[in-house]
């Protein structure tokens, strides 16, 4: 038999000239995919950003050049009591739905993860529909509701002498920006707390900790990184929106609306730039508080134990619990409800109820709008395209190969996120209106902004999928000898095949009601559903605004509800 | 005899990590023959598994060689190898039937419907599968995905048969009924098969010739016989099976043998001389030049007043069914004495003061 061989010791250098045997054969797809990423980023974040940045230094009108820098836009905001007011606004709106909404949201999520409540599924479906339905078609609701003649103000005047603060400005600005962006901060911390290892509240409690002292010293602390990210989410979204201060603002400006007044009574994009170089630059230094408050602690609480944490089964706790659950659904649902009720009113004037219903409305909006719905289609489904498969390539090589550009991707996938959706329109109208690529006008640059607006979304979606897929699928189809690109297509997409369809799913429904980049980018031919809805509302044209916003709602509801069967999964974990 | 259709040379890994360079195989070396069963062994993170990958193609190599019947492997796309793989998780394709999974690579390589089907049944009813063929992997219990992925790995008549860690996610009972039926269809299809795993009691059993991996490196390689008997460094004495090591000094030694001193003083017949690594020496404790090993089957308990040898009081007996098993406290191990006999002396109880004695071609010295 063989005699057992000696190892060689390490003193033995390795044989260079080995190397050289046979040509490696080079695998061409991290680069393929690093070119498109770097042109994506250099075409549609890099190119646009720069030129934004410029032409904010440069007063209205002129070209950008070394001679024309100035300090001329950003000065209004030192000069003009319009900016100034604006820019205290948008901190007010930003940071007040921010803490409402996080206020409303942590309870209902320790409620969620913690009590045994009926109906969970049904809740958390629920919980998702204000992220889907688009704000500003629910911001008009709250007119009707709580304006001066609104219906809970007349019952409230009637029964308990009470008077509401006028809707429009920061109260109702708050109260619909905080209702429709709670359930980021809902569903990631529910997601957290569900998450974490039981163990160790048990510890905490087994060694003698009261529920509430658990909660304060220990849950808190675990989950306070989740309720950062999406409080950050939230700020985000709420400085960048547009639509909700337009119907809700009155003279009351904020950032996103100035800039709209800006381009759509001046055309003044060098006065927008400087605009959105602000809001890019409150969103940054928020962005560097979270961080510092919260940048060290990051908890990895995620063990081997596949054990929920225990749910109290308290009927006290399950009572309360579910009233503050539903009450919060309930109020936060009341603009859709309302939506959906006031598109069937045919007669609505002077009154607090309709007097006459019907299905005119729609027959109104089926007639003129049909241009508009067909235009959202094409350009959502444009860009969700677009996005699956950047997403499916970006992905594939972020989780499966290891190459030296990889930040590029995470980079470019992150950006968009710090961009609130009317800086991104300013760019786009900033950069593409004129010079060698022109692009405003045509689709392409709706389509573009669509794009690299929902890049991370399904980025996100399909990564999540590929990493449900155990690498060793790959390595199996490899080894029994087929190439990579036979491999993608016969193992990866196949198993991925719902996460991606789940993923376009809710890019496409979440682009049909966009407002903040469309309204900067749109033109008569291309207008699009939100716009027609946005021009109804701001035209004091509620019914038929309402049956078109209806009809978004609708669609999008039931997309978004046919993706989550497609995955088994829930439709809150789709947003998550 | 020597027929080497697998040779490695100097084959190196280093992975790059934030942390820097890590090198998980170091310069290993070895030679498998046309239809021999070869098994890497080694605890985790040894660089038994990295190996295997870069056989398959699966890791890069960072240098080094890696030829199959003289022609180099380590630049070739894994695709381009003809290799079958059996994964640890069976990596079935969940989306395919346990027929499609099967007859996956073939299809690969155009092979005739019609050959592809008979070739498939023909695995499917020799791995025990009959009639299974349109069920999907999730319907499957583990046992029979095992045999699947294994059919699916065979299938195509590949050039080596790798195995990693196989039987790792099988209930103990399963596992020796499988790795007997790896073996037998290993042997039947005279495929050279190399196989990864962490359980000693597993690859001596199906093993014709075991590799034990360290730290990266190869340690020793051996027909299973020739590792346990005959281990050439503290690691692999103590890796596989049992073992007690004496810190010694040497007395006397020649070709034959010699005779070394145990702490004690107790003068002790040894039958081989190994060398011994410095590094090992501290690893294990040892604080003499040289430390005596005896297997615990290899140790004879006798009283007190019956005999010469080291001295041990014993601690713990354990009854184990067909072997009883002492733990016993002596002065002159390293640790805890263990001693297994598969014909107890009557007159040892616990708590007695015993006399340890072995035979010289038991004992088995290593000197620095």
């Amino acid at each position: 038999m063989a005699t057992p061989t000696r190892v060689p010791s390490a003193a033995v250098p390795a044989r260079r000239e080995r190397l050289g045997g046979r040509k490696p054969t080079r695998d061409w797809t991290p680069w393929v995919v690093g070119a498109v990423t770097a042109a994506v980023m250099l075409l549609l974040l890099v190119y646009p950003i720069v030129t934004t940045l410029l032409s904010s230094f440069v007063p209205q009108g002129e070209a950008i050049s070394w001679r024309n820098l100035s300090f001329t836009n950003f000065e209004r905001f030192f000069s003009s009591p319009m900016y100034q007011r604006a820019f205290t606004n948008s901190l007010v709106v930003s940071l007040g739905s921010t803490f409402f909404a996080t206020l409303i949201a942590l309870p209902a999520a320790y409620v969620m993860a913690r009590v045994d409540i009926p109906m969970r599924n049904l809740i958390m479906s629920l919980s998702v529909i204000p992220l889907i339905a688009p704000p500003f078609i629910g911001a008009y609701s709250w007119v009707i509701l709580l304006g001066r003649r609104g219906i809970i103000t007349h019952f409230l005047d009637q029964w308990f002498g009470l008077q509401v603060p006028s809707i429009f400005g920061p109260f109702g600005i708050i109260l619909a920006l905080s209702l429709s962006y709670f359930p980021f901060v809902f569903l990631i911390v529910q997601g957290a707390l569900a998450a974490a290892d039981p163990y160790i509240e048990e510890a905490a409690n087994i060694m003698g900790a009261s529920r509430w002292r658990i909660l304060r010293t220990v849950t808190f602390p675990l989950v306070l990184p989740s309720i950062f990210s999406g409080a950050m989410v939230v700020f985000v979204r709420a400085l960048g929106n547009v639509g909700v201060p337009s119907v809700l603002g009155g003279d009351y400006y904020v950032l996103p609306t100035l800039i709209l007044f800006q381009v759509e009574g001046f055309f003044n994009l060098n006065g927008a730039a400087a605009i959105a170089i602000v809001n890019v630059l409150l969103v940054l230094l928020f962005l560097l508080l979270v961080r510092r408050f919260s940048g060290k602690k990051r908890f990895v609480t995620l063990t081997s134990t596949t054990r929920g944490a225990r749910r109290s089964a308290k009927l006290r706790d399950r009572v309360l619990g579910s009233v503050y659950v539903w009450a919060l659904l309930l109020v936060a649902l009341l603009p859709q409800i309302l939506v959906v009720y006031s598109s069937f009113a045919e007669r609505w004037a002077g009154t607090l109820f309709p007097t006459q219903y019907g299905l005119g409305n729609y027959r109104l909006v089926l007639t003129n709008v049909l241009q508009p719905i067909v235009n959202s289609l094409t350009l959502s489904g444009a860009a969700t395209a677009m996005a699956l498969a950047f997403g499916l390539i970006t992905a594939y090589v972020a989780l499966r190969k290891r190459f030296a550009g990889r930040w590029l991707i995470d980079l470019t996938v992150m950006l968009p996120f710090v961009l609130p959706g009317i800086v991104t329109g300013v760019a786009y109208l900033t950069t593409f209106n004129s010079g060698w690529l022109t692009l405003s006008g045509t689709a392409a640059i709706l389509i573009f902004a669509y794009f690299v607006r929902r890049l991370a979304y399904s980025f996100r979606s399909i990564s999540a999928s590929i990493g449900q897929v155990d690498p060793a699928l790959e390595e199996a189809s490899v080894v029994a000898g087929a190439t990579m690109g036979g491999t993608l297509r016969k193992v990866t997409i196949p198993l991925i095949a719902p996460g991606i369809l789940a993923g376009g799913i809710l890019v496409f429904s979440t682009l049909i009601g966009e407002l903040s980049v469309t309204i900067m980018l749109f033109t008569g031919k291309w207008k699009t559903v939100s716009i027609a809805i946005f021009e109804y509302l701001t035209s004091y044209r509620t019914a038929p605004a309402a049956a078109l916003g209806s009809v978004v709602i609708v669609i999008t509801l039931l997309l978004v509800f046919f993706a989550s069967r497609l995955l088994r999964r829930s439709m809150a974990d789709l947003f998550r | 005899m020597k027929n080497d259709v697998l040779r490695i040379e100097n084959l190196t890994k280093v992975f790059d990590t934030p942390e820097g360079p890590v090198h998980a195989v170091r310069e290993v070396s070895l030679e498998v023959e046309e239809d021999e069963f070869f098994s890497l062994l080694g605890p985790s993170g040894c660089g038994k598994t990295t190996t295997l990958r870069m056989i398959a193609g699966l890791e890069t190599v960072t240098s080094g060689s890696i030829a199959f019947k003289g022609r180099d492997l380590s630049r070739l796309p894994s695709a381009e190898r003809n290799l079958g793989m059996v994964f640890q998780s069976y990596a079935l394709f969940p989306h395919m039937t346990v027929f499609d999974n099967a007859a996956y690579g073939l299809r690969l390589r155009h092979v005739p419907a019609k050959q592809v089907r008979d070739r498939v049944m023909e695995l499917l009813s020799a791995l025990g599968l009959e009639g299974l063929h349109g069920r999907y992997p999730s319907d499957l219990s583990g046992g029979q995905q095992q045999r699947v992925s294994i059919a699916r790995a065979l299938a195509y008549d590949p050039d080596m048969f790798l195995l990693d860690e196989p039987l790792a996610n099988l209930d103990a009972k399963l596992r020796v009924q499988m790795r007997e039926e790896i073996r037998r269809i290993q042997k039947d299809l005279g495929v050279l098969a190399v196989y990864v795993t962490h359980d000693q009691e597993e690859a001596m059993s199906v093993s014709d010739r075991i590799g034990v991996f360290r730290a990266g490196r190869l340690m020793q390689v051996g027909v299973p016989q020739d590792i346990y008997r005959d281990p050439t460094s503290l690691f692999v004495a103590d890796f596989i099976g049992k073992i007690n090591f004496f810190p010694c000094t040497v007395v006397a030694a020649d070709s034959a043998g010699g005779k070394v001193a145990l702490r004690s003083g107790r003068e002790v017949v040894v039958g081989r001389f190994h060398p011994l690594d410095e590094s090992e020496r501290e690893e294990f404790g040892v604080e003499t030049r040289a430390v005596l090993a005896v297997r615990p089957e290899h140790i004879e308990l006798r009283p007190h007043d019956a005999a010469d040898g080291p001295v041990g009081v014993v601690r713990r007996e354990l009854f184990l069914g067909s072997i009883v098993r002492y733990f016993i406290d002596c002065d002159d191990a390293t640790r805890t004495v263990v001693v297994e006999s598969a014909h107890p002396p009557a007159d040892v109880a616990e708590g007695d003061t015993v006399r340890l004695v072995t035979r010289p071609e038991h004992a088995l010295c290593f000197r620095g």
